[in-house]
């Protein structure tokens, strides 16, 4: 019973730690597509900010909340604002570009912060079942994960500015003729996703740690979630998230964690081969 | 005497060619008044934090035979490449190292991936490798001489004292590439010849930061030891989640790497209390030479200095058991160099005496098994003057003057 448990525990962390890395993503690719190939360095700067400023003194939760967002939120400003916004409709264009600022930001952080950063231990202490713990921080992790998927849900779907949003992304022609400054609800939806993916590092920054170039371990993951979730913003990479997380735990469980990763990608790839514009199409007609 | 002046020309010419040729070679020391080595290290890039360090204690070592008038009447000029943690660096500086900048002596290229790169170039061009890290053990190369602990002088110990001091049962969670994985073939050597049982070996791919099944399994398969053989920044992620799930407390972790990434500086001490490891040096050692090698590092480059681990401590040896090579030979020949290795150079330094060890072309050391509290480590035990492994005989560079294969225990 007690493995039981401890099992559904590790696919439900798997699926929220999917999802948590993409929600930056989703917003800056999947809404605006720009391949943002400085999502990891996003999700790294959001570490460093909360880590930093924890150990200036900040209360951490309000590190994590309040400063980490706000930082990267401005990175990302500054982003748009010099490179992203001269490039918009360029695909490649902007991949170079944004690899670019990948390079940059750890190059910058490396020079100075150096390669080696203290970080911040999880609090909350631990949960025993049965014969198992488990950090009771990593399900505090889950909790506001799924709170985040849930509020921007609501956004883009019952706010004005999501409304907003979705007409400029869809149509800018149409948005602008009916009064819609799209430059800046691209730069605001921009900001919304560096800070999102800010603070999606702040997050991991007590159970990772903080590295110049941890960026790399997040953003194939979360680029192999984004895609193959599809059109349907929101519910496309989080129905992503729900199937190739548990087919990494799983296979990381019982068999090796080479095979779990392995299968994530074998999987994406045959998601990819029956759905091309990826799963959500099953549901969105393809859109 | 017959001989034309023609052929006369010709055989002169090529005479006098081929010393010009021979003096640029391996003699562009001879006239001049520096001789130089080369540090090969990553020091930028993720592994940084295994080459910067050690790259730190050749520097030392080359300022302290320096200052104490050089070697052989010359001062060592000491070159320095930085191979950024790129692997296709390694083979290319090393070429320039030895071609361009005649380097009569290479160390660095810590990590398996970076040594494998390595020495086949130090072999075409003839000059010796001097291998720093520690490392799994079998190397036993003519022209490759190892200063740090081999698998026999590390794992072993550990694994003895773990076995007769915590449990029997143990758990091996591994970064996934060559060195973990022959480290965890030692994991099974001694736990058959202590009555231990290895319950599980897990491989890890170098940029996993989630350990939450890693976590699980080992809960559920409920060791009395976890051996760690985690390599790398991304992999520090297990020690946070190890202490978050509560573990740290309920079974102790032991490792032969943990600390030569400077984890216990980067971890906080509810991360890291506790974990017990072996090394040949550590800081905290307290003997004379260790306060004056200390000393010197301050003096050179300040307090703000990265800890010196027993990883990066190869850099310092390496260096120092070269010199007694060369003052020894009288040379800075290869050929010259290696007899004396091979005669069992003794050299007394902050680690306590190392000798070299002439068939396996590895070093007799003592090993400390060691824990940290608070990020400062404190002795458990010493072992005493471990030999190299001779791999039943196998490990023999005067009866295999050949090998240039790993050995598996």
């Amino acid at each position: 019973m007690d493995q039981f448990v401890i099992l559904c525990f590790a696919v439900v962390n798997s699926i929220a730690l999917l999802a948590l890395i993409s929600l930056g993503l989703a917003v800056i690719f999947g809404m605006m597509r720009v391949i943002n190939f400085a999502h990891g360095e996003f999700i790294m700067l959001g570490g460093y900010a909360t880590v930093i400023a924890n150990h200036a003194g900040v209360n951490l939760w309000l590190s994590m909340f309040v400063v980490s967002p706000m930082v990267v939120g401005l990175i990302g400003a500054v982003a748009e604002r010099l490179i992203i916004r001269r490039l918009y409709g360029h695909l490649v264009t902007t991949m170079l570009a944004t690899w670019g600022l990948s390079l940059f930001l750890i190059g910058a952080v490396t020079a100075i912060f150096g390669n080696t950063t203290l970080g911040v231990s999880a609090p909350l202490g631990n949960i025993t079942i049965g014969a198992y713990s488990i950090g009771a921080y990593q399900l505090f992790l889950i909790a506001v994960t799924a709170l985040l998927v849930v509020c921007s849900l609501l956004a883009l779907h019952w706010t004005k500015y999501g409304l907003i949003a979705r007409a400029a992304m869809q149509n800018a022609e149409m948005a602008a003729t009916l009064g819609v400054d799209c430059d800046r609800v691209y730069a605001t939806t921009f900001i919304i996703g560096a800070a999102t993916s800010g603070l999606a590092g702040a997050l991991l920054a007590p159970i990772s740690g903080v590295l110049p170039h941890m960026g790399a371990a997040y953003v194939a993951r979360a680029f192999v979630t984004v895609i193959s979730g599809g059109g349907a913003l929101i519910t496309g990479f989080l129905s992503a998230a729900t199937i190739l997380g548990p087919v990494e735990a799983l296979l990381s469980y019982f068999a090796t964690p080479v095979v779990g990763q392995a299968s994530l990608l074998l999987l994406a790839v045959i998601i990819l081969r029956l759905f091309p514009t990826g799963v959500s199409s099953l549901w969105t007609g393809g859109r | 005497m017959n001989l034309s002046r023609r052929s006369f020309l010709r055989s002169s010419a090529a005479v006098s060619a081929a010393s010009i040729a021979g003096s640029f070679a391996s003699r562009a020391w001879a006239a001049s008044d520096t001789v130089a080595i080369a540090s090969l290290h990553d020091l930028s890039g993720p592994f940084d934090i295994y080459g910067a360090p050690s790259h730190l204690c050749m520097k030392i070592a080359v300022e302290e035979i320096n200052a104490a008038g050089g070697l052989l009447g010359k001062k060592i000029d000491l070159k320095i490449y930085d191979a950024q943690s790129d692997i296709n660096r390694y083979p290319q500086y090393a070429q320039k190292a030895l071609l361009n900048d005649r380097c009569v002596m290479l160390q660095g290229a810590m990590t398996g991936a970076a040594r494998e790169a390595t020495r086949p170039i130090m072999r075409r061009y003839k000059v010796p490798f001097f291998y720093g890290s520690l490392y799994e053990g079998g190397l036993c190369e003519k022209n490759s001489f190892c200063v740090n602990t081999g698998g026999n002088q590390q794992v072993v110990p550990l694994l003895e004292w773990s076995f007769q001091n915590i449990g029997k049962k143990l758990y091996y969670i591994a970064s996934d590439y060559n060195a973990p994985r022959n480290f965890g073939i030692w994991n099974h050597v001694v736990a058959k010849r202590e009555g231990g049982e290895v319950l599980a070996e897990d491989y890890y791919p170098l940029d996993v930061t989630d350990f939450t099944a890693a976590i699980a399994k080992i809960q559920a398969a409920k060791p009395d030891i976890v051996h760690s053989c985690l390599v790398g920044g991304p992999a520090m992620a297990f020690y946070r989640q190890w202490a978050a799930a509560g573990m740290l407390k309920k079974i102790p972790i032991i490792s032969i790497v943990f600390g030569a990434g400077n984890e216990h500086e980067v971890l906080a001490p509810e991360e890291s209390d506790g974990v017990v490891v072996a090394y040949n040096y550590f800081q905290e050692l307290d003997t004379p030479k260790n306060q004056e090698f200390l000393a010197k590092l301050d003096a050179s480059v300040g307090k703000a200095r990265p800890y010196i681990n027993g990883d990066a401590f190869g850099g310092y040896s390496g260096v120092m058991l070269w010199a007694e090579a060369v003052k020894r030979a009288g040379s800075f020949e290869r050929e010259a160099v290696t007899a004396a290795f091979e005669s069992g150079i003794r050299w007394e330094g902050p680690a306590g005496v190392m000798t070299t060890d002439g068939p396996t072309h590895n070093t007799t050391q003592d090993v400390h098994i060691i824990t940290v509290k608070n990020r400062v480590w404190s002795l458990i035990q010493k072992k005493g003057q471990i030999p190299p492994d001779t791999y039943g005989g196998r490990c023999n560079v005067f009866t295999n003057p050949n090998q240039t294969d790993f050995l598996m225990p």
